[in-house]
């Protein structure tokens, strides 16, 4: 899962080559194996370092404040979306949804790593969901739809039909 | 009196005392001393009550009834309670009610009267026309004993927002109870009218539906289900009336059929003397069987039977059927054409004569106002289809509808045409009946129709085949035993009209017009899986 996912950020990052990984532990945590330096360990921290030698600085935010909620995004999506069961699935959309009230991206109105590796996190997640949950969260469901539409992110996850307009108006159907 | 008895209980088991032990002695002891002052009070209640008898001006303006039992034909009128309004004030009147709630207050007492979905506000105080006596025996009538009341209209200054009638309350001069309720209620009518979720911070009881159900007589009562049945039996009305004038007939089928209608499965078998027989999943074949006769358009309300094992929110095993079959000239939307003009005409019925109902509904179970189309929108399969797939559901081109995807159907299209009727044309032939009428320019789907309200079924119809020929080759298809149907196939031998129809559940009608959640609140006694009584 995460192996793929970096396959699509390198070529969201327009990398020519691709570069090989492996992975280490029960829970396939990636590795790559750099040139000229120690291995690197870990999705969030192999990802920052594409960005990087992309030269697309601006992914990982471009004010100290926006780098600190991309990391802190980020370090959400791993530590706790991933090991998230059924009943706190819906804690975690409930805060999304607050969170996402105002923004257009995670970090504001800037697109960022931070939405990429939530967009993919949360895929099956959003997926699963019944259309009427779906509107309950509709800012999640927006910035989703946003993402999934971003040109060159979506890659190797099916596109998810979403509503525009709301069909369940009252509370009691 | 109290020293004696204690002691005649003492000399009566002396004997046997010997034999007990300690701890009986001990107990036997309590029972006694109980007793005793059980007794005394007893005495001392009497004794109140005879010096209260003595000195009671108004003991003849209360009191419980003897049985009636016709003994006598009283001269007079008693008032409907929805009939008291200001126009009546200061008018002596009689009225026959129930004891909805009693409230005591020093000198007086409030009484909320109330009659099927009315109530009013009743006072008993003490003056010229009561006693003390009297107010404390009004007070004492426990709920939902009935009364006769004898009372003068009054017009208040203050609305009583907590009655039907606002306008006026009752001053009472007498009253009489006609049939005394038993003082505990299996369940109380306020705890099944309050809407879900309110009073939970005040830690206020709510009703469970089995037991609502379990005790249906008193549940029966209160005004939200008196609300439901009145325009239940409105419902009815509205569809005898609409199709009298359209020209239909109204007929009886038989309920103890030979064979199952549709599919063997879910159909109940009742012992008939030394063989076996059904009961009738819907009147299908005898209403067919009557255009042969030359009918042409007929209906029938009937008990209708399901021998489904599914204990869901919408399904019973016995439920009222209301059928319409008529013959046609040339298309069967002829039929649909029909059947939802007298669906429209039931909705503009409901909508425009039982507004109080449906309000009255609304408080414990609030809703939409529900909405249709006039012409009612037609929907073909494939277009329903499409509209899932593009909201994401993915299903086959001849899969039948399952539920969720209904629902889901039901808020698109409502969503795109504001609409909470609509008939949904065309279903895949294979997901139909054996009478279905195939579609003459595509052979996998069918000339049969589902008509929808907010989302859920509420009639399923068709199309029938009215050539022997085709019918027996469709019912080959569905490996039918064409022994057991050969008096229905016969049926279409000597001429029979091309024509079509369908059944509605008159509980999910109901159901869903009113936005409810659960059939069993628009069945008066409900059947299902697990519930036979009451």
């Amino acid at each position: 899962m995460a192996l793929r996912e970096l396959s699509s950020l390198e070529k969201y990052l327009g990398q020519k080559k691709a570069n090989k990984y492996s992975t280490q532990g029960d829970k396939k945590v990636p590795v790559l194996q750099n040139n000229n330096g120690p291995p690197l360990v870990g999705l969030v921290t192999i990802a920052c370092h594409l960005a990087k030698e992309a030269k697309r600085p601006e992914l990982l935010g471009d004010t100290a404040e926006s780098r600190a909620v991309v990391q802190q995004w980020l370090e959400y999506r791993v530590t706790k979306l991933d090991i998230c069961t059924k009943e706190d699935i819906k804690t975690v959309l409930k805060d999304l949804n607050l969170y996402l009230q105002d923004k257009v991206y995670l970090a504001g109105n800037q697109f960022t790593l931070a939405d990429v590796f939530m967009y993919y996190g949360i895929h099956p997640v959003i997926v699963d969901l019944a259309i009427q949950d779906r509107e309950q969260y509709v800012n999640v469901t927006r910035w989703f739809d946003h993402i999934q539409r971003y040109p060159g992110v979506r890659h190797h996850l099916p596109p998810v039909a979403v509503l525009r307009n709301r069909i369940y108006t009252s509370r009691h159907h | 009196m109290f020293m004696l008895c204690v002691s005649s209980c003492f000399r009566a088991t002396e004997e046997e005392q010997q034999a007990q032990s300690k701890k009986a002695l001990k107990k036997q002891q309590k029972e006694a001393e109980k007793a005793a002052k059980k007794a005394e009070k007893q005495a001392k209640m009497a004794s109140e009550q005879q010096s209260a008898e003595e000195d009671d001006f108004a003991k003849d303006r209360y009191g419980v009834s003897a049985m009636v039992q016709s003994q006598q034909k009283l001269d007079r009128e008693l008032v409907r309670v929805q009939n008291l309004t200001p126009e009546k004030a200061d008018q002596l009147i009689w009225l026959r009610a129930r004891v909805h709630t009693s409230r005591a207050k020093g000198k007086q007492c409030f009484l909320v009267l109330r009659q099927q979905q009315f109530n009013v506000q009743a006072l008993v105080a003490v003056g010229d026309r009561a006693s003390k006596q009297m107010v404390k025996f009004a007070a004492n009538i426990t709920k939902e004993s009935i009364v006769d009341v004898e009372a003068t209209v009054r017009k208040v200054e203050q609305k009583i927002e907590s009655c039907s009638q606002q306008d006026v309350e009752l001053h009472v001069e007498r009253i009489f109870v006609i049939s005394q309720a038993e003082p505990r209620l299996p369940l109380q009518l306020e705890d099944a009218v309050r809407p879900d979720g309110e009073g939970e911070e005040e830690g206020r009881a709510t009703v469970n539906q089995d037991t609502r159900l379990d005790n249906r007589v008193i549940d029966l009562r209160t005004t939200t289900s008196q609300a439901v049945f009145r325009l239940q039996s409105g419902v009815c009305q509205l569809f005898r009336d609409t199709l009298t004038k359209k020209g239909f007939v109204e007929i009886q089928t038989p309920k103890i059929i030979s064979a199952a209608s549709e599919g063997g499965a879910n159909v109940f078998t009742v012992s008939y003397f030394k063989t076996s027989a059904f009961l009738a999943q819907s009147p299908q074949l005898y209403k067919q069987m009557c255009i042969c006769a030359d009918f042409d358009k007929v209906f029938c309300v009937g008990p209708v039977f399901r021998a489904e094992d599914s204990n869901t929110h919408r399904h019973l095993t016995e439920f009222v059927g209301l059928d319409i079959e008529m013959a046609f000239n040339y298309h069967y939307h002829e039929v649909i054409d029909s059947i939802t003009d007298t669906m429209v005409q039931i909705f503009k019925g409901l909508r425009d004569n039982f507004q109080t109902e449906i309000q009255t509904v609304n408080k414990q179970f609030p809703s939409e106002p529900f909405k249709f189309l006039e012409p009612t929108l037609r929907l073909e399969y494939t277009e329903a289809v499409a509209m899932l797939r593009e909201a994401g559901v993915e299903m086959g081109d001849e899969d039948d509808l399952s539920t969720p995807n209904e629902k889901l159907l039901g808020r698109l299209v409502k969503e795109k045409y504001d609409t909470d009727f609509y008939v949904l044309d065309k279903y895949p032939l294979a997901v139909r009946p054996f009478y279905t009428m195939p579609d003459p320019s595509n052979p996998k789907y069918s000339n049969s129709y589902d008509m929808f309200m907010r989302g859920e079924e509420i009639l399923s119809g068709a199309q029938r085949v009215h050539d022997a020929q085709l019918l027996t080759e469709r019912a080959i298809h569905h490996q039918i035993d064409l022994e057991k149907i050969k008096a229905y196939i016969d049926s279409f031998r000597y001429g029979a009209p091309p024509h079509g129809g369908g059944g509605i559940g008159l509980e999910r009608v109901c159901m869903l017009y009113l936005g409810l959640h659960n059939v069993r609140q628009t069945s008066m006694f409900p059947r299902d899986p697990k519930r036979l009584t009451p």
